[in-house]
Order: structure tokens, then sequence, then C-alpha cells
């Protein structure tokens, strides 16, 4: 089902959270609300449930204006990062519950709980108690809980932050197969990008109550609309430096270096303070602008090493390429960069 | 975690100093079950005969069995009111947006300090005036409500460690406010209905002045009231006697001390930790 | 409601979707949805508790302070009683002598009442008429003199009518009652038609049995030497109690039994919370034992040639040490768990640090429990001030106030006053009026507790707005 936020805004009290927000979440499709803490994107969360109410503007399911509809007639599955599961219950009727709370006859509140456990894989864990179970498996039983009634949206509230990096990598593609086995429109809250970028059809990143952009993971890698969006994504993250623009180049102050200005930018007037934003998998020995300085830190990731460079002016940049023999700490290098790889921003953060 | 500190001279100073507790209740035991010479507090012989009281009424005293069922009723009914009391109230005052809410629970802080006696007259005039005086009805009610504050913050406390992810989950899942909290939520805090059960009940049996001053009829009396009035009676004056009622009626409550004392010390020193 | 209802069986089931939204759950009454509603709901029970048990008490007890209600008076409505001491009152406080002894005497008047009355007796008319005709009006001061003018009449009654006769026109209201304001002031007219209405007053006030209004709780409140003295027996028991046991002592048992290993601290504590969790019946039976002339303490102390006594009531002094030890037992063990509790959260590497350092023990008390043990001291101290303050039973049990009034304390004082005392006269007026300053102490208070303990903390805003 299609869910649209139309103009809406949350308040606490006198503090504005959430200011004039328009998303859209197509049938279908899993979306990711990315942001850092404190971003505003629980608060949407809970006013899509239902469990904040709606300061200003409207909230549709479908063509349906839910603005005004308590919580438990909209119909939400939520999975809470603390997955939330009733401890005096047990797995069986857990998933049950809501089923239970429609009054649903005996038999077909049991075939569904088999087929729910059946599409999440817990069939053998029916009769335990939540504490009994991994954090994986009480994963697992929160997603049962929440799609077995057939939700109008699921929404994904951090479900991975309490798991081990090991389960985290088993449950994002879990959670994305049950996603896309159940057709479920979904929405996933979260401040990890690598989870955003593999879960999802598109990715919303929020920055202080705001949607900053939405687009594909790979549109959104490729061209950041914003200086915190270039930031927010890659790993390891993209470096920044400041840059002047003299002469149809890009001069980096006290560093001896000078930039071709990237093709797709709009024209830079003479004189103004950029930020380049430079990838580190977009520096190394290709490309048609040279940038020197001193190898300062090598780390080692087994296949590929980080290497940061540390310009003449003291400002860091880092590069990660195949392990490379020829290179060694405290080496003065010159390596090269791409110019259409270069991101260009004003010193507002606005792409140029 | 100061090992090599030794720590015999604290429980030498800790006996001491204790001595008179132990020596007290020692001796709640040994003198109903025994007689000494007198003069003397080393027992000569063996007897039963302090414990007549179980099976011979007192002329003009109601009967033992009487009593300690009143005892009975008049503890758990309080102990009863308080639990919905609290258990209701001690929610609203943790989760619902209620009008009020926070004036009520400052109120709840300041009647905590309350305790009977600033109240005990205005209640002794009202109760006369309604005619619930020297009725159990009547006492149990102003006991319950003297324990409510106290009770409600417990509960208040319990309610707070529920996680709010467990409400919203069961509010996402459909169900109302009223069965969450019914079916989701009141599970959760079991240890702290029992502990505070527990405590309102010992609470309730332990009462003397409310029952004394609101109800001293002989046919509401309950132990404390009765044992009063026993050791009041200059004209029987029988410390074995008195001390086998006594333990007859502490008995219970150190039972359920020892068995749930952790339970019990929690409640018992402050109130405020779940 | 409509409209959602529309909504829920609308919100339209994806393609294969199951039964589940077939089947919209079943909505029950608004209330019970509602934070607002249920909450109220919910909250119901205690205000009823609160109102009836807190509430109301309170503002009684504030009404009851302004009143003289007494077992004498009674506590509903009285009636109007010319008793001889209600005569002395007039003749007393308002200087009506006069009226007090014309209202005391027997007077017989010839009005037409009366006349009527013979007239029902059959007396004969002749003698009604001469009454009627000369002496109608007349007020004769004593029966002697009445039953004179009564012989001298042409008929010549005989004695015997004479006496009936007299009986109908005594008009005296010495020790007589009337029901209410009215037929007591048309007696009195009956017998001085010539009352002001400052004599009607002072007399409807003297002969009252009833309570009334009255400040006069507070003036003698303020102008007894009594008051003086249980108030300074209350602020001794409760700084005394406070500093050496629910503080101090408490501290040195939390501390000590930190020391020690948990066996042993276990049974130490169990030990102490004995005084606690014992009805204060027995515990204070158990103190009796200990303390009274075939107690232990006697018994034990004859070996060394000390009198057998009762320690706990010999003298004042002995009393307030047993007093003091027998609450302060009782408070000990509250102060010694939230200690405990207090230390047990100081990181073990604190301690670890203070011992490589060499410190002493008694500096590890001083530099890391005692510092930690602020807030603890300041809650047990505020918390404790208040139960000492209106804790009763046990006091009322061991001396029961005595020797003598010497350990009197003010909550005491109100169950003595207005509840129980040997005179059986009981002052609920004056005991409200005592009560009603513990009810501003115990306000005041606990508002400042409200302050002290960040009261914000603990009204968190509720995170569902439904």
């Amino acid at each position: 089902m299609r869910i649209l936020l139309d103009h809406f805004s949350k308040s606490f009290g006198s503090v504005r959270v959430i200011d004039d927000m328009t998303l859209e979440i197509k049938d279908g499709e899993m979306l990711a609300l990315l942001g850092p803490s404190g971003c505003g994107k629980s608060t949407t969360l809970f006013a899509i449930c239902g469990i904040h109410k709606v300061t200003s503007g409207r909230i549709l399911f479908g063509d349906r204006d839910v603005t005004n509809v308590s919580s438990q007639e909209r119909n939400v599955g939520v999975v809470f990062q603390s997955y939330a599961l009733y401890p005096h219950m047990t797995v069986r009727e857990n998933i049950a519950f809501p089923l239970r709370i429609r009054s649903l006859p005996e038999a077909e509140i049991k075939r569904l709980v088999n087929e729910m456990a059946g599409l999440v894989h817990i069939g053998s864990l029916l009769d335990r108690r939540p504490a009994e179970l991994s954090g994986g498996q009480q994963q697992r039983v929160a997603l049962a809980r929440a799609l077995v009634r057939r939700p109008n949206v699921l929404l994904l509230d951090e479900p991975l932050a309490n798991l081990d990096a090991k389960l985290r990598l088993e449950m994002r593609s879990e959670i994305r197969r049950i996603q896309l086995e159940t057709g479920i429109t979904a929405i996933l809250v979260t401040h990890d990008q690598v989870e955003a970028m593999s879960m999802c059809d598109r990715i919303a990143i929020m920055n202080n109550g705001q949607i900053i952009q939405i687009a594909t993971p790979q549109e959104m890698y490729r061209n950041p609309r914003t200086a915190f969006v270039a930031g927010f994504l890659g790993n390891p993250p993209i470096a920044f430096i400041d840059a002047v623009a003299r002469d149809g180049m890009l001069a980096v102050e006290n560093a001896d270096i000078r930039l071709p200005i990237p093709r797709e930018a709009d024209r830079v007037p003479e004189g103004t303070p950029v930020v380049v934003g430079i990838r580190p998998e977009n520096l190394g020995t290709e490309g048609d602008a040279a940038i020197r300085g001193r190898v300062s830190f090598i780390e080692t990731q087994g296949r590929e090493n980080l290497y940061d460079i540390t310009l003449a002016n003291g400002k860091v940049l880092r590069s990660i390429q195949r392990v490379r023999d020829d290179v060694s700490l405290h080496d003065e290098v010159e390596w090269r960069v791409r110019s259409d790889q270069l991101f260009l921003f004003a010193q507002n953060g606005e792409r140029l | 975690m100061t090992g090599h500190l030794k720590s015999w001279p604290f429980v030498l100073a800790l006996s001491i100093i204790s001595a008179p507790i132990v020596l007290m209740y020692s001796y709640l035991f040994i003198d109903t079950i025994t007689n000494s010479p007198p003069g003397s507090f080393i027992p000569h012989e063996f007897t039963l005969e302090h414990w007549r009281f179980l099976w011979e009424t007192r002329p003009g005293k109601p009967s033992i069995w009487r009593v300690t069922l009143n005892s009975f009723l008049f503890a758990s009914s309080s102990c009863l009111v308080v639990l919905v009391v609290s258990s209701t109230a001690g929610y609203v005052l943790s989760r619902l947006n209620v009008p009020g809410r926070a004036f009520f629970l400052a109120g709840v802080m300041v009647l905590h300090a309350f305790p009977a006696v600033t109240l005990i007259v205005a209640i002794f005039l009202v109760l006369q005036m309604v005619g619930l005086y020297n009725s159990l009805i009547g006492v149990i009610l102003v006991k319950a409500a003297i324990d409510m504050p106290l009770g409600i913050w417990i509960m208040k406390g319990f309610y707070d460690t529920v996680p709010w992810e467990i409400e919203m989950a069961g509010i996402a899942d459909g169900a109302s406010r009223f069965t969450v909290w019914r079916k989701l939520v009141l599970p959760q805090v079991k240890p702290g209905l029992f502990a505070l059960g527990l405590f309102a009940f010992l609470l309730g049996w332990s009462e003397f002045i409310l029952p004394q001053v609101l109800a001293p009829g002989g046919d509401v009396q309950v132990l404390s009231v009765y044992l009063a009035g026993l050791i009041a009676d200059d004209n029987n004056f029988d410390m074995a006697m008195f001390k086998s009622v006594g333990l007859f009626y502490i008995a219970p409550v150190l039972i359920l001390f020892l068995f749930f004392q952790k339970y019990l010390m929690n409640i018992y020193g402050g109130g405020t930790k779940g | 409601m409509s409209a959602s209802r529309d909504i829920v069986e609308a919100a339209a089931v994806p393609a294969g979707a199951a039964a589940a939204s077939a089947h919209p759950p079943r909505w029950r009454a608004g209330w019970l949805n509602s934070s607002r509603g249920l909450g109220l709901i919910l909250l119901m029970p205690a205000l009823v508790l609160v109102v009836l048990f807190f509430l109301m008490p309170v503002v009684l007890t504030g009404v009851f302070a302004f009143t003289n209600m007494s077992t004498a008076t009674g506590i509903s409505g009285g009636t109007y009683q010319v008793t001889p001491g209600a005569l002395r009152e007039l003749a007393d406080r308002h200087g009506m002598d006069e009226l007090a002894e014309k209202l005391g005497q027997p007077s017989f008047v010839v009005d037409e009442q009366g006349l009527k009355a013979l007239e029902e007796m059959g007396i004969e008319p002749a003698i009604i008429a001469d009454l009627r005709e000369g002496h109608l009006g007349e007020t004769h001061a004593s029966r002697r003199e009445f039953e004179r003018m009564l012989r001298d009449l042409p008929e010549r009654p005989d004695t015997r009518t004479v006496k009936r006769i007299s009986g109908e026109f005594s008009r005296s209201l010495a020790n007589s009652r009337f029901s209410s304001r009215e037929s007591l002031l048309a007696a009195a007219e009956g017998v001085d038609p010539e009352l002001t209405e400052e004599e009607k007053t002072a007399l409807v006030q003297a002969t009252y049995t009833g309570w009334v209004w009255t400040a006069d709780n507070f003036r003698r409140m303020a102008s007894s030497r009594d008051t003086v003295r249980i108030l300074l027996n209350t602020i001794f028991f409760v700084a005394t109690t406070l500093i050496i046991f629910n503080t101090a002592f408490a501290m040195l048992l939390a501390i000590t039994t930190h020391y020690i290993p948990e066996r042993p601290a276990g049974i130490f504590r169990i030990i102490w919370f004995l005084p606690r969790i014992s009805p204060a019946v027995i515990y204070v039976l158990l103190w009796k034992w200990f303390a009274w002339d075939t107690g232990f303490l006697s018994a034990f102390l004859d070996n060394f040639g000390i009198r057998p006594r009762n320690w706990m009531l010999d003298t004042a002094a002995n009393a307030w040490f047993f007093v003091i030890v027998i609450n302060g037992f009782v408070g000990a063990s509250m102060g010694m768990v939230i200690f405990s509790s207090a230390i047990k959260a100081i990181p073990e590497s604190l301690f670890h640090a203070a011992s490589v350092d060499g410190a002493y023990r008694w500096q590890q008390v001083r530099h890391i429990i005692l510092p930690q043990l602020k807030w603890p001291i300041l809650f047990v101290t505020c918390y404790q001030t208040l139960s000492l303050l209106t804790s009763i039973e046990q006091t009322l049990l061991a001396t029961d106030g005595g020797p003598g009034g010497a350990t009197e304390i003010w909550s005491l004082a109100i169950y003595h006053t207005a509840l129980n005392n040997y005179a059986g006269n009981l002052q609920y007026g004056y005991g409200a009026a005592m009560a009603l300053v513990l009810v501003v102490i115990g306000i005041v208070l606990s508002l400042i507790y409200l302050r002290v303990f960040n009261y914000r903390a603990l009204v968190a805003k509720p995170r569902i707005e439904l």
C-alpha cells in the first residue's frame, strides 16, 4: 500500500522536531529513513504507526487519510529495536496476539501462525518463551508477529542494532527476503548507511527534521545533493578539503594543488571558497589531476589498504587501493584523481 | 574487596550491639514453652501451659480464634484494596496522559507523609457519624487508604521498568489501552504485585493504633488490640502467656519475612525501588 | 468513531492477504482506549479513597479544630439546659447576676397560660375569676409568698387546692431542658419579659450543651504551659532519635556489614530488621520484659546489688532512654538498607585504588563512603523526621507518655487529648487543633521533599500519545 506523508510536522511542546515533511513510499517498496540519532526518523515512524499525534499535515494510507485514526485501527506492523516481545507469552502466543485481538477463529489463528512461522523459519520454536531465544530468533518472532495480520505497512525501527555483526549480516538479507516474498510496503529506520543501502529500494536521508535527499542507494552515492549526504554514505567516508576557484581551476590553499572544476558543476565565480569532496576509492593511480602528499597512516584491510595522505597544509585525504608494495609509511607520493569524480560543495554544504 | 583487612572486629562489634535484640527474640521463643525459677532465666522445665489460651477462652475476652480470624480478614481485605487501588492508579501515574497527573503524583508523595495519627481524630469522628465505628469494614478502608500512597508509589516504580516498546507493540497489534494494561503490562509487574501484597498484608497484620481507636469492640477485635488489652490488664500479669500470644501473633510475620526477605527489605527500606 | 470504522473496513486487503483484516478488531467503548478516559477510570478507586480518607479528614480536622467538641458536647447538635453551671457562667462571664438569680429562683407568675390550665383542671371558676381580675400579671418571688396570696383570696381555697394551683404557676427555669433556642427564650421571657437582646444571646450561649464554633483551642494551645513542654519533648525526641539512630547508627550498621563477609552480614541485616517487621505490640512487650522490675535487666543487675525496678518508667531520664532506643531500633533498619545499597553502588575499583594507596579503613570510610552517602542521608533525614513526628505506637505502648508526662510527645498528646485518657473527657476539638499543627508541618515538610528530590524527573511525559 502506498504511504504518503503530506506536509507533515511534529512538535514536542515548543520544539519542532519535524518541519513540513512530504514523503511518498510506493506500494511494495522498502524505503530507508536514514540519519544520525535525533534527526527525527523515529518520530516519523511513530507518527506513521499512530503512537505520536501529528501536529500538522496529513498521513495517507493508499487514498485514505489516517491522520486522526487511532494506532490500533491503522493495521501497521512494527518491529522495535528491542523486539518488544511479550515476555510472559510463548512464541506462538506472541504471534497469535494480534489475531486474538481481532477475534479470529482459533483454527484460523493456528493456520496463520504456522504459515508465518514457516515464512520466518521459526517453526520449531513456537512453544518457547522469548527469554529462551537468541537475538536473531527473537527478531524473527517480532517479524512474524508484525506480519501475521497482513499489515498495510511494515515499520522497522533499528531492527538490527541489537544483533552482533554476524547475525546482523544474516538478518539483513532475511528481512529483505521476507519483505520481497510478502510484497509488503516497508519502512526501515536506521542510522547505519550499510543497512540502508543493502536492504532498501530507496533511501530518504534526514537531518534536523528534514529530508535532505530521496534516491536509490546507487544514485545517492554517485550524486549526493549535499556535503552531509556525501559524508553520511560510504565507508571509509569521503574526505573534504577547502579550496578556492582561481583561473578556472580549484586551488587548495598552502598545498600546491590545483584541481580542474568538474564538468557537471555550475560555473564557479572567481575567488569563491568551495569544499571539495574526494571519495577514497577515487584517489589512486588514474585521473587527470595530481595530488601530492605524504603517507601518514596505512591501515591493512586484507584485500585492500587504506592510506591516509597528509597534504602540505595539514589536511588529510584517504585513499583505498589494492595492497601496494611500492608505498610505505612517510613516503612522499603523487596520486591522481579524476576530475569528474570530484564533488564540489558550497560553504553551506549545497552541491555546486 | 578488602580481603586483607580482617573482618572479625566488625563481627564482634555488631554482635555486641545486636545482643539485646537477639536476647529478646530468643526469650520470646524460650519463655513460651518453659518455666524458669523466679529470678533466673535458665529454664528448668518444659511446659505447654502458656499456650492454654488456644483452647481456653478467658471470661470477658473474645476467643483467640475469633480474634485471629478478624486479624486475617482485616489484613487480607486491606491488602486486597491496596493492591487493586495501587495497581490501577500506579499504572495511570506511570503511563497515561491524564490531566492533573503531575499534581496527583505530588499529592501521593504528600499523602505518603501523612501517617494515621494526624488524621485519626477526624476519621474517628467521621466513622462515628456514618456508623462505621466498631466495624471491620470501616477500619479496613481506613487502613487501605493510609497504606495506599506507598502502594501507588511502589507500583509506579514497577510499571516504570516495563519497556514502553511492549505497550507500543501492543497498540500497533490492535489492542486497546485497557487490553494492553490488562494482558501485556500487568503480567510484567507480577513480582511487584506479589511484593506489595505481602507488604500490605504484613502492615495490616501488625497494625495496632487504627483498630485500637476505630474498632476496639470484642466482636471486631484483632490480635494486636487483643494482646495489648491482655498486657494492659493489671489483674492478670503473666509474661509467659503474653509471649505465647505474641509468638502466635508474630509467627506468620517471621515466616513470611524469612522466606521473602529480599522482596521485603527493598520495600521496607524506602519503598521507591522496584 | 464511525469515520475510523470505515477506514478499518476499507483498510484494503492487499491482494492475497489472509482474512486477518477482514475481521476488524472489535472496538470497545472509547474510554477503554483513550489515555484520558482509561486513566480517569483506573484512577477512580484511588481518588475515592483519597477524598474519603485524606481530603475529607484534613478538611474536617480543620473544621473540628475550630469547635469545642468533646464527650460532653457530643458530636451532633445539643440542647439548651439551664444548669447551675450555666447560670454561674451567666453571672461570672457576662456579669448578668440579676438575670441569673431571676432565672435560677423559682418564681410564680399569674398569667393566662396558668389560668387556662386551672380551667382544665376543673378548679372552681370563682377562684380563677378572682385571680384573673385581681392578680393577673403579678410575680411572686417564692412559693410561700404566692401561696399566702392564694389563701387570702375571697374563696379561701383549701391547702390541697392551693398546692395544685401554685404548681401551675411555677415558672422556674432552673434545671429545665429546651430543644430549641426559641422555646428557651419563650420560657425565659415568661420569667422576665424585659429581656434585652444582649441578655438573650448570653443566655443562649451559657445554656447550650452542644458544640459551638470557637477559636479557643488555638488560644489555649498558645498560652498553655503543657504545649511548650510537649513541644520541647517532641523536638528532643525527634532530634535525638534521628541523629543517634536513624542516621549515625544506621550508617554504622551499613558500613560494618559492608566490611564483613556476605553470610554474617545477611544474618545481622535480618536481626536488625526484626524490630521493623515485628508488630509494635510484641516488639514493645519484649522491651517490657527486658526492662520491667521482674525482667531481664533487673534480674541481671540484681547480681551486682542494684535494686530491681521498672527501668522503663522509674525516672524521666530512663524513660527517655527507652523511648529513644525503642523507636531508634525500628528506624535504624531503613537507613541501613538505603545506606547499604548506596555503598554497594560505589565502584569496587575505588576501594582497590584506596587500599593500594595505603589508605586506612577509616580513610576509606571518610573519603569514599561518606561522600557517597550525602544524598541518602538527606533522604533518610527528611523521611524519618516526619515518621518520627507522627510515630505513636511504640511510645504509647512503652511509656504511654509517662512517668508523669515526661515522655509525652505531640502525636501522643493528640491521642490522649482526643481519643483516650483516664479522665474520660475526650476533647475532640482541641485534639483536632493539635492534629492540625501536624498536618501543616506534614504538608510543609513534604513540599520541601518535592523540591529537594527532583520531582520533575519522576513525571516524564508519557511516550504514547493516545
